[in-house]
C-alpha cells in the first residue's frame, strides 16, 4: 500500500509540475507581449515568476526576448515604430534581463558576440548609441556602453577586459566624426583591430565613410545594425 | 532675374508671398537655425577684411556668432533677426559683454556667461550664469558646442505634475517685451526683413527638454523619456501642450501689440518629426499629439498679425508637410533634401505652391564642411534653380553652417547663390 500511494503521489506530482509549466509557458508569451508593448513592469514581473517556476534563463531570452525584440525591429523597419516605441522595448527587455543576466553567466551560455559601444572622442550625444545597445542586447548581444565621449584608448582597453569581438563607434556631429577615423587607427596601433569588427553610425554617417576610414560596417538605424552585428560577429572570430 | 534695387525686404517678401521675378533672397544669421559657428563667423570676416573685432556669441548652446550689419552687407544678406532676450542658458543678452577664449579665438559672450573648468578640461556652464546651482551644459575639451546636462530626477509616474513642465512657460515679463520691440524696431530700420523667435511656442523641442536655462528643472527631463512620455504619458503631455499655448496666446498678444509690423516673420517651433531616413512619430500621432495645438497658434497669429509662420524640423519629413501647411505654417526649414523622400524636385513640385521652403540651398553634413568650392558652386546653383521657381524660397544652408568649415567653401556657396541671382560680386 505504501509503494502505490508513493506512485499515486509520484503521477499528483508529475501532473501539478507539468500544470504549472505549461501555465508558466502559457505565461511566457506574457513577456513577448510586455517586449513588444513596451512595457517594462509586466516584463520585470512575468521574467520573475518565469524563474521561480524553474523555467531556464536561455529558453526565456531565447524563445521570448530575442523574437520580441525581432519583431520590434521588424515593425521600426517597416514604419509601424518610431524612435519612443523602440525606446520603450528596449527599457522592458533590460527589466527582464536584469534578473537573468546573473543567472546566464552562471550557465556559461554564450551570446550572440560581444559589443563593445560608443560615442566617439568629443561626442555628447547618447540616444542613436543607446538605442542601437539596447537592440544589441535584445539581440542576444553582450554589450559594454562606455558611454559618451569615449577616448580611442578606452576602446582599446575595452576590448581586451571584455573580449569583445565587435566594436560600435557613433557620432552625431561632422566635428566629431574624424574620432571614428582616429579611434580605428588607435585599434591598428595597439594591435586589436584583426581581433574586431568595427561597424559605426550617426546622423552624418554613410557607407562610404565607412569604407574610407576602414571600418567594416555602416548602419543606418538602430534595427539595421542588429542584422548587421549578426553578420559581422558570424565573420568575427569570437575572443 | 528681379532688379536688385528692390529693398532687401521686399525681395524677402516677395518670396514669402511666391511672387515670380524675386532674386533668391539670402538668409544667414537671423535664427538659432539658421546661423553660423562662431569660429566660421570669424574667419568670414577676416575674408571679407571687415574691422577685426571679436564676434558676439549671441547663442552659446550653438556657440553661434552674431552676424552684424558690416557681415551682412558683405554676404549679401536679405534678413536680419530678433532674439529672445534670455539664451538657452538663461542669460541675458542686453546686461553687456565681456571677453572670452574658445579654442584660442577671442570671443564675446554675455555678461553672465559663466563657467569652469572640470579636472578633464571639459568647460560646464550655469543657468543663468548662476555658479551656486549645479551646471546645465558641458563642452568636451575641444569641442566646438555645449550640450545640454540631464538633471532628471526620479519619476515616479502617481506624482508627476504638468506644472513641474510648465515652468518655463510663463507670462513674459515687460522687461522682455520691451527688448523684442527695441530689437524689432533696429531691426526694421536695417531694411532687411525680419524674423523674430520670441520663444515659449515650441512643442516638445527636445533641445529645450532638459530646460538648460532653468536652474531646477522638475517634470520630465531626460531626452529618452520625453520621447517615451510621448507614447506612455500622452494625457501628462497634452495637458502641458494645452496649458503652454494658453500662455504663448497671451504673450503673442502683448507681443504684438509691442513689435507689430516690425516683424515679417515667426520662427515658433523647432521640434524635430524627422530622422534621417524615418520619422520620430507617425502621420496619426503627429496629428493627434501636435496639430491641434499648432493649428491654435497659428490660426491666432493670422487672424491677429501679419506675420508668417516658419516651422524648423530637420530630417525626413515629407510626410508631415501637408499637416505642418493645414496647421498653419508658411515656411520650412531647413529642408534636408539629403534625408529620405526629402528630394529638392518632388518637394518643390508638390508643395512649392503651398508653403516657403527657406533652407535646403546646400548640405551642411558632407557637401559644405567636406566638399570642394566646385562641387559646392554645383549644389547651390542646382537648389536656387529648383526651389526659386515662381518664388517661395529662401536661401540658407541646410540648418547652422557648422565649426570647421572651410571659409572658401562658405564663401563659394554664398557666390554661387549671387551667380545665379546675376548679380556682379562685390555690389550685392
Amino acid at each position: 500500500m505504501a509503494s502505490l500511494q508513493a506512485a499515486i503521489e509520484c503521477i499528483q506530482a508529475f501532473r501539478e509540475a507539468k500544470g504549472a509549466r505549461q501555465t508558466a509557458m502559457k505565461d511566457l508569451s506574457k513577456l513577448y507581449e510586455a517586449i513588444l508593448n513596451g512595457d517594462n513592469a509586466a516584463a520585470s514581473e512575468v521574467t520573475q515568476a518565469a524563474l521561480a517556476a524553474g523555467t531556464d534563463p536561455g529558453t526565456l531570452v531565447t524563445d521570448y526576448m530575442i523574437p520580441a525584440m525581432d519583431e520590434v525591429g521588424r515593425r521600426f523597419e517597416s514604419e509601424e515604430y518610431f524612435v519612443p516605441d523602440l525606446l520603450l522595448s528596449g527599457r522592458a527587455m533590460k527589466a527582464a534581463l536584469d534578473h537573468l543576466r546573473p543567472l546566464l553567466a552562471a550557465t556559461g551560455a554564450q551570446p550572440a558576440g560581444r559589443v563593445v559601444i560608443g560615442t566617439v572622442k568629443g561626442d555628447l550625444h547618447d540616444i542613436g548609441k543607446n538605442l542601437v545597445a539596447a537592440m544589441l542586447e535584445g539581440g542576444g548581444f553582450e554589450v559594454t556602453d562606455l558611454g559618451t565621449d569615449v577616448a580611442p584608448q578606452k576602446f582599446v582597453e575595452a576590448i581586451s577586459t571584455k573580449n569583445a569581438n565587435l566594436v560600435c563607434l557613433s557620432a552625431l556631429l561632422t566635428v566629431t566624426m574624424p574620432a571614428m577615423r582616429t579611434t580605428v587607427e588607435a585599434l591598428k596601433s595597439a594591435g586589436v583591430r584583426d581581433r574586431v569588427k568595427v561597424m559605426i553610425g550617426g546622423a552624418p554617417v554613410t557607407a562610404q565613410y565607412a569604407q574610407e576610414i576602414g571600418a567594416d560596417g555602416y548602419s543606418e538605424n538602430a534595427s539595421a545594425a542588429v542584422a548587421l552585428a549578426r553578420r559581422l560577429s558570424s565573420d568575427a572570430p569570437h575572443a | 532675374m528681379a532688379s536688385i534695387t528692390a529693398s532687401r525686404r521686399d525681395v524677402v517678401l516677395s518670396a514669402l508671398h511666391h511672387a515670380e521675378g524675386s532674386r533668391v533672397p539670402i538668409d544667414f544669421g537671423s535664427t538659432a537655425v539658421t546661423g553660423i559657428h562662431a569660429s566660421c563667423v570669424a574667419a568670414l570676416r577676416k575674408h571679407y577684411s571687415l574691422e577685426k573685432r571679436p564676434v558676439k556669441i549671441h547663442e552659446p548652446f550653438q556657440m553661434l556668432g552674431l552676424v552684424e550689419e558690416d557681415l551682412q552687407n558683405a554676404m549679401g544678406i536679405d534678413v536680419t533677426g530678433v532674439f529672445a532676450r534670455k539664451t538657452m542658458f538663461g542669460i541675458a543678452i542686453d546686461a553687456g559683454w565681456k571677453p572670452w577664449k574658445f579654442n584660442g579665438l577671442e570671443v564675446l559672450v554675455p555678461q553672465d556667461f559663466n563657467v569652469t573648468l572640470t579636472p578633464n578640461g571639459d568647460t560646464l556652464i550655469y543657468p543663468e550664469g548662476d555658479m551656486s546651482v549645479p551646471p546645465s551644459g558641458r563642452m568636451p575639451q575641444g569641442g566646438y558646442f555645449f550640450d545640454a546636462i540631464i538633471r532628471q530626477k526620479p519619476i515616479e509616474d502617481s506624482k508627476l505634475n504638468p506644472e513641474d513642465n510648465l515652468e518655463e512657460f510663463t507670462p513674459a515679463s515687460e522687461q522682455d517685451i520691451a527688448w523684442l520691440a527695441k530689437s524689432a524696431k533696429a531691426a526694421c530700420a536695417t531694411g532687411r526683413a525680419v524674423i523674430a523667435g520670441f520663444g515659449g511656442t515650441a512643442l516638445g523641442d527636445i533641445a529645450l527638454v532638459p530646460a538648460p536655462f532653468l536652474k531646477d528643472p522638475k517634470g520630465i527631463r531626460d531626452v529618452a523619456e520625453w520621447y517615451m512620455s510621448t507614447r506612455s504619458r500622452r494625457g501628462y503631455i497634452h495637458k502641458i501642450f494645452e496649458r503652454q499655448c494658453e500662455v504663448a496666446i497671451g504673450n503673442l498678444r502683448r507681443i504684438h501689440a509691442a513689435v507689430s509690423n516690425d516683424v515679417d516673420a515667426v520662427f515658433t517651433c523647432g521640434t524635430d518629426f524627422g530622422t534621417q531616413t524615418s520619422a520620430f512619430c507617425s502621420v496619426s500621432t503627429f496629428r493627434e499629439l501636435y496639430f491641434p495645438y499648432y493649428k491654435q497658434v497659428n490660426d491666432w497669429i493670422h487672424r491677429n498679425t501679419t506675420w508668417k509662420i516658419f516651422k524648423h524640423s530637420c530630417g525626413s519629413v515629407e510626410r508631415f508637410i501637408d499637416s505642418f501647411i493645414e496647421s498653419g505654417f508658411d515656411i520650412l526649414n531647413p529642408v534636408q533634401c539629403s534625408a529620405t523622400g526629402m528630394d529638392a524636385e518632388h518637394l518643390k513640385e508638390r508643395y512649392g505652391g503651398r508653403i516657403v521652403f527657406w533652407g535646403g540651398g546646400v548640405d551642411t553634413q558632407k557637401v559644405l564642411p567636406f566638399g570642394t568650392p566646385v562641387e559646392i558652386r554645383e549644389q547651390v546653383l542646382r537648389r536656387c534653380e529648383v526651389f526659386s521657381k515662381h518664388g517661395g524660397f529662401v536661401f540658407c544652408s541646410i540648418h547652422n553652417v557648422q565649426a570647421c568649415t572651410p571659409v572658401g567653401n562658405i564663401v563659394a556657396m554664398i557666390n554661387a547663390v549671387h551667380e545665379f541671382n546675376g548679380v556682379p560680386a562685390g555690389s550685392h
